[in-house]
């Protein structure tokens, strides 16, 4: 069986630190494989351990970060790791990215499945697995709690707004992976000293046909809205009677309600 | 000159700090509550490899180094700054690499993969009632009987003791005892492995007692009586009366992870401190970090821990020459004063950075609740014995640097 499991190297919100002002302080936060990321790699390392896989750990990006991440995933017991050199990778859009990762896949394949984290550490936005899958072709199972993989096809327990599904999806799959679903190894000194000589690959965007277009920055627009300020007492009975009465219509005159 | 961690080291120390996160953080204070590593910490230690690191791959440990061993002390306790926890791990690697080089085959297919495994406790059984800076002076004999030797006598103030009755296996000790009769002198001591407990069944001919300590809770101290308990040949440490000088360069090795948990904790406290001086606001609003009294403090604390650590990592990677590369540059008696300066800067740091820091913290770090106390309690263990005694320390570094003819420690 092979296995890609696309990683993302994220801040680690557990230790953002902000300044006085409330801004985050992201030069001196530690970048590291997002949790649901972990999760996703230790579920193929799983399935490497009972059913026999080679796993190949990708990322998209050429950073130091994108290295050492792929260098984690290593340590962790991926048989392979690349880089996708593409050098403005935090600025691209989410469809390029899961472009990459779908050509990658074309190029080294062929694949059984690809794990990848429900959503990253940062952004969250949980669309690069699905997208993967629709480019690819592949079925797709989403934000998977728990996986059990066997030899033609995967079962998985997935969390939805509305309740629990039961999925059985044959190969090839695209399964994203939530944090809830293990609990991802640690890496051993045995292990670190093991993927010491093991290389970081790194493949170009045009060995995988991608134009320079399509990996262009995205621009970002920011919209902000100016807080008023508006406080309202209300301590007891009467004043929290005419707050509210207060608090209505401002809220009318802002054209709010 | 490098003054820098290399890749591998560093990734080694973002995983133990993971596991130190998720397995240890969170129950620290729980362990020096009930005064108990839960065994199933211990089992997960061995499983993650943190034990046994500079002891080769072929005895059950991890083929690593002192230099790793130190990174993982260190980190374990500054998750775990009451030190029993780094304790265990320290002690389970320093033994550990001193068997490795001086004990038989035999002893060591035997004993190493059990300890590696968390299976088991190997520690140092040498201090005894009447007194542990003088080791030349210890009272238990090992009389000869044929292919055995039978050992009688007391040992005291040893780290371990409980651990090994409810540890599966058991464990035991390098031990430190004369040769056939106790008189004053270095030149009749040999040590042995002795296994109170092993295969999970306890000998009768040892008793031990459990001290009631003031901190580092978790682990136990306590002592034993030996009583005709026989012991292999095989399990002999070394040549017979070179015992003192093994047991000698076994505590440089110890010294250094002593001084590698003490720096750890150190800087657990150091950035409570600044945490707590950054956010405390008097006088119209200004940190207390904003103070002169405070802040000049702080940089000497800091100071005084950056040079401690300097001092750890390069005795670490003094016994990895020594030891463990065998670069010929290297004899184990240069290690005396570079180990001596860790072990004597490292734990006399951290009690001065708690004492500060406390005193940062105000009447909250008199409370319990601040639970800053603990990590005062337990690394001021360091400064009294384990390992060696401070004054010790002092008496290694005059001797070597001053002259061995002007210093003396009967003098
Ligand atoms: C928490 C803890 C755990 C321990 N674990 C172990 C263990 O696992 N195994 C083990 O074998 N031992 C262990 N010890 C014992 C430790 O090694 C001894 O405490 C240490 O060697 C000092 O011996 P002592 O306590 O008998 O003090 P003593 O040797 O009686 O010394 C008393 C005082 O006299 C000073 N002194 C002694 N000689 C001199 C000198 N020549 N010049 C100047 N001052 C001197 C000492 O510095 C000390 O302050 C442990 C101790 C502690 C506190």
């Amino acid at each position: 069986m092979r296995i890609i499991v696309a990683l993302k190297p994220t801040y680690d919100v557990s230790q953002l630190k902000f300044d006085s002002e409330g801004v985050p302080l992201l030069d001196t936060c530690p970048v590291t494989l997002g949790e649901a990321d972990k999760c996703a790699l230790e579920e193929a390392l799983k399935v490497k351990g009972s059913l026999g896989a080679t796993v190949v750990a990708v990322t998209v990006g050429q950073s130091e970060a994108h290295i050492k991440g792929i260098k984690d995933a290593l340590a962790m017991g991926a048989d392979e790791g690349y880089i996708i050199k593409i050098n403005n990778a935090w600025n691209i859009s989410s469809i390029t990215v899961a472009n990459a990762i779908a050509r990658f896949a074309v190029v080294t394949g062929p694949y059984d499945i690809v794990f990848t984290g429900s959503g990253a550490g940062d952004t969250h936005s949980s669309i690069i697995g699905p997208m993967v899958s629709a480019l690819l072709g592949y079925r797709l199972v989403a934000n998977a709690d728990k996986v059990e993989v066997k030899e033609q096809k995967a079962t998985a327990k997935c969390t939805m707004e509305d309740g629990t599904y039961n999925y059985e999806v044959e190969f090839p799959a695209v399964i994203t992976v939530t944090s809830e679903a293990n609990e991802p190894r640690i890496p051993t000194l045995k292990a670190i000293l093991r993927s010491k000589n093991m290389q970081v690959k790194e493949i170009g965007p045009e060995q995988l046909g991608l134009s320079v277009e399509e990996y262009k920055d995205i621009k970002v627009i920011k919209h902000m809205v100016e807080r008023k300020r508006v406080i309202m007492e209300a301590s007891d009975q009467k004043s929290t009677e005419e707050s509210v009465v207060k608090l209505l219509t401002f809220l009318k005159d802002e054209g709010v309600i | 000159m490098n003054y820098e961690f290399s890749e591998e080291e560093k990734r080694f120390r973002e995983s133990v700090e993971e596991f130190c996160k998720r397995y240890i953080e969170p129950r620290w204070v729980e362990i020096d509550e009930k005064g108990h590593i839960p065994l199933d910490l211990i089992k997960r230690l061995g499983e993650q490899g943190l034990f046994a690191i500079p002891v080769p791959e072929k005895y059950g440990g991890m083929g690593g180094n002192m230099t790793l061993a130190a990174i993982a002390v260190e980190e374990i306790a500054y998750h775990d700054p009451a030190v029993a926890v780094a304790v265990y791990t320290l002690l389970q690697n320093g033994w550990p690499l001193a068997l490795s080089i001086f004990g038989s085959e035999a002893a060591k297919q035997e004993i190493l993969p059990k300890v590696a495994s968390g299976d088991a406790f190997f520690g140092i059984g040498s201090t005894e009632p009447q007194g542990g800076s003088d080791v030349a002076g210890i009272k238990t004999v090992a009389k000869r009987s044929g292919n055995k030797w039978v050992i009688n006598g007391e040992k005291a103030y040893i780290s371990g003791v409980r651990e090994i009755s409810e540890l599966p296996e058991g464990g035991g000790y390098f031990l430190v005892s004369k040769t056939e009769k106790a008189e004053w002198g270095h030149k009749n001591i040999t040590d042995f492995v002795l296994l109170p407990k092993w295969h999970g069944k306890m000998s009768e001919k040892v008793k031990p007692t459990v001290y009631d300590e003031i901190g580092r809770h978790g682990i136990s101290t306590g002592g034993f009586k030996i009583e005709d308990f026989e012991v292999d040949d095989e399990f002999r440490i070394g040549e017979i009366n070179k015992g003192f000088y093994y047991v000698m360069e076994g505590f440089n090795i110890a010294r250094v992870l002593v001084a590698a948990a003490t720096i750890g904790s150190a800087r657990w406290a150091l950035d409570k401190g600044a945490e707590w001086i950054r956010e405390r606001k008097l006088f119209q609003g200004k940190p207390i970090a904003s103070f002169q009294g405070v802040n000049f403090r702080f940089a000497e604390l800091y100071a005084e821990l950056e040079a401690a650590k300097y001092f750890v990592y390069r005795a670490a990677w003094m016994v990895d020459n020594t030891y463990l590369t065998n670069s010929p540059r290297f004899k184990p008696r240069d290690l005396d004063v570079p180990v001596a300066l860790a072990k004597m800067k490292g734990p006399e740091t951290a009690t001065r950075i708690y004492e500060e820091v406390l005193k940062w913290l105000g009447a909250y770090g008199y409370t319990k609740e601040s639970n800053v106390y603990r990590g005062w309690l337990g690394t001021f263990s360091y400064t009294i014995g384990a390992e060696g005694s401070q004054n010790i320390m002092r008496y290694v570094i005059a001797r070597e640097v001053i002259g061995k003819e002007y210093v003396s420690h009967t003098g």
